[in-house]
C-alpha cells in the first residue's frame, strides 16, 4: 500500500474515532452518572442486537458565527440510522446530549430529515429519541427552520408510517411539537417537556414551579395527557418502544405483525367479573384480559382519563385496538379527556388497518358546567366522528349500561359498527330509569294520590320494559345477544368474517374533525 | 329626543338623549357593547385555580352523593382500602385510600352531596 492510501485511511479512521468519541469521556461519564445512556447506546438498545447502521456520520455544521467553527461537534449532536426491530426495518434519530447539549442546528435537523425521508421511502416506522437543550442559538433562524423541516415531515408521514417519540432528557420549546405530531410519546422518569421552562414561567407570570412539576413524566402521563407511556429508565423505555412496535404494521399499506396465538378462552369467568347490578363497579381490564390472547393486552395512557381504557391486544395472534368504558373510575362516564383519548386512538388504528373492539358500559356524558364550558360538545363530537369515519372492522360488545348519547358515541350500529353484540344483562335505553320516569311520568306522578308509590310503579314498569338488550335487538341495533361464555369465540369469529371488509369514504382531501 | 333612565351602581339617572345625524344622512347601525353583568374589576375567582392538594388528599372525581362512610377519623388505612362510597352517574363508586396511613380527616357526611374536585378525606 502506498503512502497516500495509508494517510487517507488513517485520516478516515481518525474522523470515525472523533464521531464515535462524541462529547468525550467526561461528558459521557456525566451522562451515565445521571442514569442515562448515550445516544449510540440507546440505538443499540432500541434495535435488534448488532443491527444498527449509522448514516451520515460526517455531517457537520456550517456555522461560523460566535466562534462556532472552532467548537467541534461530532455528528452535530445527533446520531441517525436504521436497524431492525423484531427483524423488521425501522429508522431512528437519537440526540446526543454530550455534544453541544444535543442542541438542534441546521445540519442536525438535516440528518434527522434524511432519516425520516428514508423511513417514508422504505415505508418503515420512524423513532425519534429526544435529549436536547433546544434550538442552537448560534445558528439563529436556520435552527428554527430545522424544526420546521421536521414538523413538516412528521405531518406528511402521519398516517403513512408509525412515528414514535421518546423523551429521555429535556425537550423544550419548539422541540415539543415534533413529538406532539407523532403517534406515541414515551417519557422516562427524568425527562421533561414544556413549551416554556420554569425560568420563563417565573419571569412572565411570577409562578414558581419546578421543571418536574411543570412538565415531568408524571404530569404529562396523568394530567395533560401528552405522554402515552412512562418508564423509569432508558432500557425499560426502549424495550417498551420495541414492545409497542410488535403490535403495529410497518406502514398504512401493511397488516400488523402477527405472533403465534396463545389463545386461552377465559370467557366463562366474565359473568363473575361483571356484576349484574349495574350500580356495582368492576375493573374492565379484567374483562379485556379474559378475552384477548394471554398477556397480550398493552395499555396506552393508563394514568390519563382513567374512565376509558385503550390499548392493543391480540386475538388469535392478530392485533386489535380495544376501547372500553372503565366502570371503576367516574362510573365509566364520558367526558372531555376520555373523548380525546379514545378518538385519537381510534384514528391511529384506522390509519394502520387495526380492527377495533369496543366494550360498552357507559352511563352518560358527565354533566356539569365544567364540562360544558370546557367544550364537551366539540370534544365528545370527536368520538362520534372518529368511529363514523373509521373503515376498519368494528365490533362492539354492550356489556351493561348503554344509555343515551354516550351509547351512540361508543361505536353504535348507526355510526357504522359492523357487528354489535350484547350480553343478556345489557340495558340499552335512551336514559336511566329514574331520569326517564321523572320526565315522561311527571304528570302521572303529580296527579297520583301516592306520588312515591306511583313513581315506584312507573320505575318498575320502565325497568321491565326497556332496561334490556331485546328492544335494541328487535330493532336491529344489536346483531345478537350472546352468553358470557360465548364472548371470545363470537368476537373472534366476527373479526375473521370481517377480514375482507371494504368500505370506502367519498373522495375528499380530508374531513374536518372538530378539534 | 328620547328619554332614558339608567342605573349605575344603584344610583338612578334620568337623561335626554338626542340622536345627531350628519346632514340627515342615515345613521349606521352601531354594534352596542352589552354591559358586563358583573363589576368589571372583579377579582379573579379563587376557584379557577386548583387548590393545592397533598398526595394523601382524595377529591371527588365527579359530583355525587356520599351514601356510606366506612372508616372513621383516626382509623389506620392501607392503600386501596375503601373509605367511602360515592353514588354518582348511576354507580356506587368506591373511593379508596391512595396511600397507607391514618385517616386524618373526613370532610363529607353520609347522605351529603359533593361537587367534583371537593376534598373528601385526607390520609396522613
Amino acid at each position: 500500500m502506498d503512502q497516500k492510501w495509508q494517510d487517507s485511511i488513517s485520516q478516515l479512521n481518525q474522523r470515525r474515532e472523533n464521531v464515535a468519541a462524541a462529547g468525550g469521556p467526561d461528558r459521557i461519564a456525566k451522562q451515565h452518572s445521571s442514569g442515562k445512556l448515550t445516544a449510540r447506546e440507546r440505538m443499540e438498545a432500541l434495535f435488534d442486537d448488532g443491527t444498527f447502521v449509522e448514516i451520515n456520520d460526517q455531517i457537520a455544521s456550517r456555522c461560523s458565527d460566535f466562534g462556532m467553527e472552532k467548537k467541534k461537534k461530532p455528528g452535530d449532536g445527533v446520531v441517525t440510522g436504521y436497524g431492525y426491530i423484531h427483524g423488521r426495518l425501522a429508522f431512528a434519530s437519537s440526540q446526543d446530549f454530550t455534544v453541544g447539549g444535543g442542541s438542534l442546528g441546521e445540519a442536525h435537523a438535516m440528518k434527522i430529515c434524511r432519516a425520516m425521508d428514508k423511513a417514508m421511502e422504505m415505508k418503515a416506522p420512524f423513532i425519534s429519541i429526544n435529549d436536547s437543550g433546544g434550538a442552537r442559538i448560534e445558528e439563529g433562524i436556520d435552527s428554527l427552520s430545522g424544526y420546521a423541516d421536521i414538523f413538516y415531515r412528521n405531518t406528511i408521514a402521519s398516517g403513512v408510517i408509525p412515528q414514535i417519540s421518546v423523551i429521555m432528557g429535556p425537550c423544550a420549546g419548539g422541540a415539543c411539537y415534533s413529538p406532539a405530531i407523532t403517534d406515541f410519546i414515551f417519557m422516562t422518569d427524568y425527562s421533561q417537556m414544556y413549551i416554556t421552562g420554569p425560568a420563563v414561567v417565573k419571569s412572565v407570570t411570577g409562578e414558581v414551579i419546578s421543571s418536574g412539576n411543570l412538565g415531568g413524566a408524571a404530569v404529562h402521563s396523568s394530567t395533560s395527557g401528552v405522554a402515552h407511556f412512562v418508564y423509569p429508565d432508558d432500557l425499560s423505555c426502549l424495550n417498551g418502544v420495541r414492545q409497542l412496535l410488535g403490535y403495529l404494521p410497518q406502514c398504512n399499506l401493511d397488516d400488523s405483525m402477527t405472533v403465534p396465538g396463545s389463545a386461552v378462552d377465559n370467557s366463562a369467568s366474565l359473568s363473575s367479573i361483571v356484576p349484574a347490578d349495574s350500580k356495582k363497579a368492576y375493573d374492565v381490564r379484567n374483562v379485556i384480559n379474559s378475552l384477548v390472547d394471554e398477556n397480550s393486552f398493552f395499555e396506552i395512557q393508563e394514568s390519563f382519563a382513567k374512565n376509558i381504557i385503550i390499548g392493543f391486544g391480540r386475538l388469535d395472534g392478530e392485533t386489535i385496538g380495544i376501547i372500553a368504558n372503565q366502570a371503576l373510575y367516574m362510573a365509566g362516564s364520558l367526558e372531555i379527556n376520555a373523548s380525546d383519548k379514545a378518538s385519537r386512538f381510534i384514528r391511529f388504528c384506522d390509519c394502520f388497518n387495526i380492527p377495533l373492539l369496543t366494550l360498552v358500559d357507559v352511563p352518560a356524558f358527565l354533566p356539569g358546567s365544567q364540562q360544558e364550558h370546557g367544550g364537551i360538545i366539540r370534544h365528545g363530537a370527536k368520538l362520534l366522528y372518529a368511529y363514523s369515519e373509521a373503515t376498519v372492522p368494528k365490533v362492539s360488545l354492550i356489556m351493561r349500561k348503554a344509555y343515551g348519547g354516550a351509547y351512540i358515541a361508543m361505536n353504535s350500529k348507526g355510526t357504522g359498527a359492523d357487528v354489535v353484540y350484547a350480553w343478556p344483562i345489557a340495558e340499552i335505553a335512551v336514559m336511566g330509569a329514574s331520569g326517564a320516569v321523572s320526565i315522561i311520568g311527571k304528570k302521572q306522578i303529580e296527579n297520583a294520590e301516592d306520588p312515591a308509590a306511583k313513581k315506584e310503579e312507573l320505575l318498575n314498569e320502565y325497568n321491565d320494559k326497556f332496561m334490556n338488550p331485546y328492544i335494541a335487538a328487535e330493532h336491529g341495533y344489536v346483531d345478537e345477544v350472546i352468553l358470557p361464555e360465548e364472548t371470545r369465540s363470537k368476537i373472534s369469529e366476527a373479526f375473521n368474517m370481517l377480514k375482507t371488509k371494504e368500505r370506502s369514504l367519498p373522495y375528499k382531501k380530508h374531513g374536518n374533525i372538530p378539534l | 329626543m328620547s328619554k332614558y333612565r339608567i342605573t349605575v351602581e344603584g344610583k338612578t339617572y334620568e337623561m335626554d338623549v338626542e340622536l345627531i345625524g350628519s346632514n340627515g344622512a342615515p345613521v349606521q347601525p352601531v354594534k352596542v357593547q352589552s354591559a358586563p353583568a358583573a363589576p368589571v374589576a372583579a377579582a379573579p375567582k379563587a376557584a379557577s385555580k386548583p387548590a393545592a392538594v397533598s398526595s394523601g388528599s382524595v377529591v371527588a372525581p365527579m359530583p355525587g352523593t356520599v351514601i356510606k362512610i366506612l372508616k372513621n377519623e383516626g382509623d389506620a388505612v392501607k392503600a386501596g382500602d375503601v373509605v367511602l362510597i360515592l353514588e354518582a352517574m348511576k354507580m356506587e363508586n368506591e373511593i379508596t385510600a391512595p396511600v397507607a396511613g391514618t385517616l386524618a380527616s373526613v370532610n363529607c357526611t353520609a347522605g351529603g352531596t359533593v361537587a367534583g374536585g371537593d376534598v373528601l378525606f385526607e390520609v396522613k
